[in-house]
């Protein structure tokens, strides 16, 4: 047992030099996500920028991400979430394999499995190196339901608390989560009927029967399902309480860490249903439009559908396990939004879980080990599919660069707000500032070597500044019509001919990118 | 067969042999007089034997109105008077010693005192409650001095008797004055620096309580000692086992005292129970000498000496205990039947350095006000989940007021109970952690009855912070002394706990004012002193700080499936604003009052733990 652990421990260590190589060939041939610079450029302002870093420490979400980013900020506001995104991924394979050594199954083939699913599924590989939220989601997801799998084993209040403080760490992750509360409700009364149940011989269907026909344990079965419910969620709802008050005491507004671009990427990071309908080409989108989606999702991955065909256990605990299913559908009624890969990877993060806790090999036999590695194989294939079939831009962009191979090692290619950063790097400067709203440019201040000679919105000298920039910078950042964001800032081509009216300024074009123009404005 | 009254009661079919058998096997254990083990340990009635006295011819002398020669009752050992319920009175001018007996027709007894005075004797019937009441009162001193003053003989460091120390109080004043120094040197500054001290300091504490829960929680279902090993243990191999009942003014509870006590697995002649009672409380003398039915403990009359304290009481009734192990219940509590048993088990299987185990106290009464509820979610937490934090910590244990079970040996060894400590159970939980002993926690349960009346409440809480601040006051004279007797995970297990919960609640009001002022009132004159990173931290740690504890009182409602109790865990930053109101009593007291006693009436509710039981069933 100790010498697995320490295989556990060493496969970890080698699965972060994997993904450190494989995000190194990604960036080079011009992969990277705009949330993964939306974290490094409120790095850059948590310790560069000598203003209001209360109000980017305190207010951006979400929050165990930037957090988390913070830690390794040290080695590169570009690299940190990165990074950070990296070490949970590495340490939800630890825990995973780490559970899987007490499971049911043959553990080695499980592992052989789990380490084929970290290094080759490409939602796993993107998680990793995105630099985005997933990986957290995935490592606050699984440790959620291994709390409460733990909790229903033991009925220790201490798994319950765990879930609710993981639970948290998941709303605070990505806060339509907490929509996932509502998704909880089947296994909690099932859980609390469980525990009320008397004459425990007779069929499940007569004990239901007796625990809901009698006043008495029918009052027990409310309060039990009350308590439950309010130990797993006050922490959540109690965090988001006070996020909401911190928001408002320092910003203004409670909800500010969710509807201001400055706070939240995913105010200019996700789309609309309607959007990509509109724009974006793929085939994925059709089927979130549909109430098959959750068939989709679970035909994308095998191994869930693996777990639930050799499932062994209680009926609120086979609930428990299909959460997220149910969760799907109370969040494409909800947000109305293109779910992106965090959603789907969920699935099989259950699946594994449920392998672990809730499976037995006695159903197939002979037949476990085999089905176990083809159920990996095509939950790769899954998600080499719905990379392949994604509508959103930054999944396809990532699909292009992992699969043309031969792009990966050309020269490393430059990106456009990389050229713009390059540009505004050489311009600026403390005489000459650049006024530049970090609303949607703030891919070009991640890139940027630092920060003197700009002009913000953080900085208290905004609002006047923008009033009239000709007496305070030199130049302008603006971004055109064409620019997805250009509705998300007032420095956009909208404004711009505003103020040439209003101060009758003749802005000359200095640089321009097929989404941004820098103006020289005296 | 020496002539004595029940002799005679069974001579005239009054007593049966085989209950004077009994007796003569437990005076033997104990030395006692044979009518002092049949009148407390439940074998005759008080009233029966009086009966029969009167009907023997002889009639009752009230001792406690008799003229006493001092120089008789000198030459007499309290423990030989108390044993054996005897009071030389004075000389009846015929050359006889008068002597009031329990039993005046003790012969055995009568050769020993004639023998001992070298005179005739004349015997005079007297209540056994009333000999015992004037022995206490007439020989009792020097064990009462010792009671009083012995631990701050023994170990000065250790006794509360100064409350502040010099340098206690030149660091305290140093503190105040440097404050209003800084004050005036940077006001908004200092007012910064004092704010974000004292909100962390009341976020960090709540950190550790919900740490400790969620340690605790981790073993809420590991079962210290099974039904087996307690099935397994032998009545014959079990010892005596003392157990102290100090009351004060509680008539109303001896009925059901005696009920609780005898519901108790253990048997009766192995039982030493001593009901402690103070002098003046001549209420409690009258109900157990007015009951209709055979008392199971001894009646120990304390005298009168200040300060007029539990532990002193307690102290005081160790000079007579016969026990092996001893432990400590209120008059109203109700112990599972099986925990001395149980203790007694554990106390086999674990290292001989655990000297004390505390069992966990809950209420009978949990359902019958908001206030008993509170009372419910806040003891179930703290002995379900935070005592077995501490000791899987391995920090200082604070013991509860009652349930605790000792070592007789050790508990002496250690200098008994500080007299001068209101919370003496805490502060000799961390005596015991000093002295390099453990404290284990043994799963079982009394029920007490919890405060249902808020006046009452907010005096017995008082009292329970003021100890904790005497308590930390005590150990932290001499902080590095401390440390290298409990170690860094202890100085801070111990600060934090102890002498964080009442800086907590003294500060709870203060920061709440503040959350008032600047969120709901939204006064830009807060703004001026604080500026708003101040806010913002402030407002995170108190909002913060009373969510957990709503959710650590959630908790506390699992283990013992209290569910519907749930949601009065929200109104916990009310009931602490009711702790906030104690600890400021408890502040003023700790520097006027520094060794009141706030009594707790016991008795008002309206429950019983038997209806209760009903109704949970």
């Amino acid at each position: 047992m100790k010498s697995n652990s320490r295989h556990i421990k060493i496969a970890s260590l080698l699965l972060v030099v994997y993904y450190l190589v494989v995000a190194w060939v990604l960036f080079r041939s011009g992969f990277e996500h705009t949330e993964r610079l939306f974290y490094a450029e409120k790095l850059k302002l948590l310790f560069e920028f000598k203003e209001n870093t209360l109000l980017t420490l305190g207010t951006t979400y979400p929050t165990t991400v930037f957090l988390s980013a913070i830690v390794f900020a040290p080695f590169g506001y570009l690299f940190a979430p990165v990074a950070a995104s990296i070490v949970m991924m590495t340490l939800l394979f630890f825990f995973m394999a780490s559970d899987l050594e007490k499971t049911d199954l043959p553990p080695k083939t499980m592992q052989t499995c789990l380490l084929l699913l970290f290094l080759f599924n490409w939602e796993f590989v993107f998680a990793a190196i995105s630099g985005r939220n997933i990986a957290a989601i995935m490592l606050f997801f699984y440790l959620l339901f291994r709390s409460l799998f733990y909790y229903y084993r033991n009925q220790t209040t201490y798994y319950l608390s765990l879930a609710s403080i993981y639970l948290t760490c998941l709303v605070f992750t990505e806060i339509n989560f907490i929509w996932m509360l509502l998704s909880f409700f089947p296994f909690i009364v099932l859980v609390s009927i469980e525990g009320i149940k008397v004459s425990k011989t007779d069929l499940p269907v007569f004990q239901y029967y007796q625990a809901l026909n009698n006043r008495s344990l029918r009052r027990k079965l409310a309060n039990r399902t009350l308590s439950l419910y309010l130990v797993l969620f006050l922490l959540p709802l109690g965090a988001v309480y006070l996020f909401r008050t911190l928001n408002n005491a320092h910003a203004g507004d409670p909800t500010y860490f969710l509807t201001s671009q400055y706070a939240n990427w995913r105010v200019t990071g996700s789309t609309s249903l309607t959007t990509v309908l509109e724009m974006v080409k793929g085939a994925n989108i059709a089927k979130q439009t549909q109430i098959v989606f959750q068939v989709f999702v679970a035909m994308l991955s095998p191994i869930f559908i693996l777990s639930l065909l050799i499932f062994r256990g209680k009926l609120y605990e086979l609930f428990t396990i299909i959460t997220p299913l149910i969760f799907f559908s109370i969040i494409l009624i909800d947000t109305r939004i293109y779910l992106t890969v965090e959603y789907y990877v969920i699935v099989t993060v259950m699946g594994i879980a449920a392998l672990g806790f809730y499976s037995t090999k006695k159903r197939f036999k002979k037949l476990t080990a085999p089905a176990l590695y083809i159920a990996t194989a095509l939950t790769i294939y899954g998600s080499y599919y719905y990379f392949s079939e994604t509508n959103d831009v930054e999944e396809q962009q990532f699909f292009v660069s992992a699969s043309q191979t031969s792009n990966w090692f050309h020269p490393r290619s430059q990106t456009e707000i990389q050229k713009l950063a390059e540009y505004i790097a050489a311009i600026k400067s403390p005489k000459r500032p650049v006024l530049i709203d970090d609303a949607s440019a703030y891919g070009i201040v991640a890139y940027l070597p630092d920060l003197t000679g700009l002009v913000m919105p953080l900085q208290k000298s905004f609002v006047t500044v923008i009033e009239n920039p000709t007496l305070t910078v030199q130049y302008m950042v603006i971004a055109k019509r064409n620019n997805r964001l250009h509705n998300y800032t007032v420095m956009n081509a909208y404004n711009l001919g505003i103020m040439r009216e209003r101060l009758q300024i003749q802005p000359s074009r200095v640089f321009e990118t097929e989404n941004w123009v820098v103006y020289n404005i005296r | 067969m020496p002539v004595s009254a029940l002799n005679n009661m069974l001579s005239a079919g009054q007593f049966t042999v085989s209950k004077l058998e009994q007796i003569e096997v437990i005076a033997e254990e104990f030395n006692y007089a044979s009518i002092k083990a049949a009148l407390n340990f439940g074998f005759l009635t008080r009233k029966e034997y009086v009966h029969f006295l009167e009907r023997s011819g002889y009639p009752l002398v009230d001792v406690r109105n008799e003229v006493i020669d001092q120089g008789f009752v000198d030459k007499c050992d309290l423990q030989h008077l108390n044993s054996f319920l005897y009071l030389p009175i004075r000389n009846d001018g015929k050359g006889k010693l008068i002597v009031a007996a329990a039993d005046p027709m003790d012969e055995k007894l009568i050769g020993a005192l004639e023998n001992k005075f070298a005179t005739r004797i004349t015997m005079v019937a007297a209540s056994d409650l009333d000999i015992t009441w004037m022995v206490h009162k007439l020989r009792g001193e020097y064990y009462v001095k010792e009671a009083v003053f012995s631990l701050m003989r023994k170990d000065p460091a250790s006794s509360g008797l100064t409350t502040f120390t010099d340098p206690q109080l030149i660091f305290i004043f140093g503190l105040i004055a440097l404050f209003f120094m800084l004050l005036t040197y940077n006001l908004v500054n200092t007012f910064i620096f004092f704010n974000l001290f004292f909100s962390g300091t009341f976020l960090f504490a709540i950190l550790f309580k919900l740490y400790l829960a969620l340690k605790g929680s981790r073993y809420e279902l590991h079962e210290t000692i099974t039904k087996e090993e307690v099935k397994a243990v032998n009545n014959d191999s079990l010892p005596v086992y003392t157990i102290l009942l100090p009351v004060y003014k509680e008539d109303k509870l001896i009925r059901k005292l005696i009920w609780n006590l005898r519901s108790l697995d253990y048997p009766r002649g192995k039982l030493d129970v001593k009901l402690l009672i103070e002098e003046d409380d001549d209420k409690t003398l009258n109900a157990v000498r007015n009951l209709d039915f055979p008392a199971n403990f001894e009646t120990i009359v304390v005298p009168f000496h200040m300060p007029k304290t539990k532990p002193k009481a307690c102290n005081y009734g160790l000079f007579f205990c016969k026990g092996k192990y001893l432990t400590i219940y209120d008059a109203e509590d109700v112990p599972d039947s099986d925990q001395l048993k149980k203790v007694v088990a554990l106390f086999r299987k674990l290292p001989k350095d655990y000297i004390v185990l505390q069992g966990a106290l809950n209420y009978f009464n949990k359902n019958e006000n908001l206030l008993t509820r509170m009372f419910t979610l806040e003891y179930s937490y703290w002995f379900d989940y935070m005592l077995p934090g501490l000791q899987s910590l391995d920090v200082p244990i604070p013991l509860g007021g009652t349930s605790n079970h000792f070592k007789l040996d050790k508990l002496i060894e250690l200098g008994g109970w500080d007299p001068f400590n209101v919370t003496e159970d805490a502060d000799l939980g961390v005596r015991v952690f000093e002295k390099k002993y453990k404290v284990g926690v043994v799963n079982s349960t009394t029920l007490e009855e919890a405060n249902n009346e808020p006046f009452n409440w907010i005096r017995q809480r008082s009292r329970w912070i003021k100890g904790y601040m005497q308590t930390t006051l005590v150990h932290m004279r001499n902080p590095v002394r401390l440390i290298g007797k409990i170690g860094w995970r202890g100085f801070f297990g111990f600060n934090f706990f102890v002498g964080g919960t009442p800086i907590t609640f003294l500060l709870y009001p203060v920061l709440l004012s503040f959350f008032v002022i600047y969120l709901i009132f939204d006064l830009q004159a807060v703004r001026v002193i604080f500026p708003d990173w101040v806010l913002y931290i402030s407002i995170f740690n108190f909002v913060a700080g009373n969510t957990l504890m709503v959710y650590v009182n959630m908790l506390a409602v699992f283990k013992r499936r209290y569910y519907e109790l749930i949601l009065f865990a929200i109104l916990n930053p009310i009931y602490w604003l009711m702790h906030s109101i104690a600890a400021y009593k408890g502040l003023w007291q700790l520097i006027y009052k520094p060794f009141y006693w706030e009594k707790t009436n016991h008795g008002l509710t309206k429950v019983s733990h038997s209806s209760a039981a009903a109704n949970a069933t």
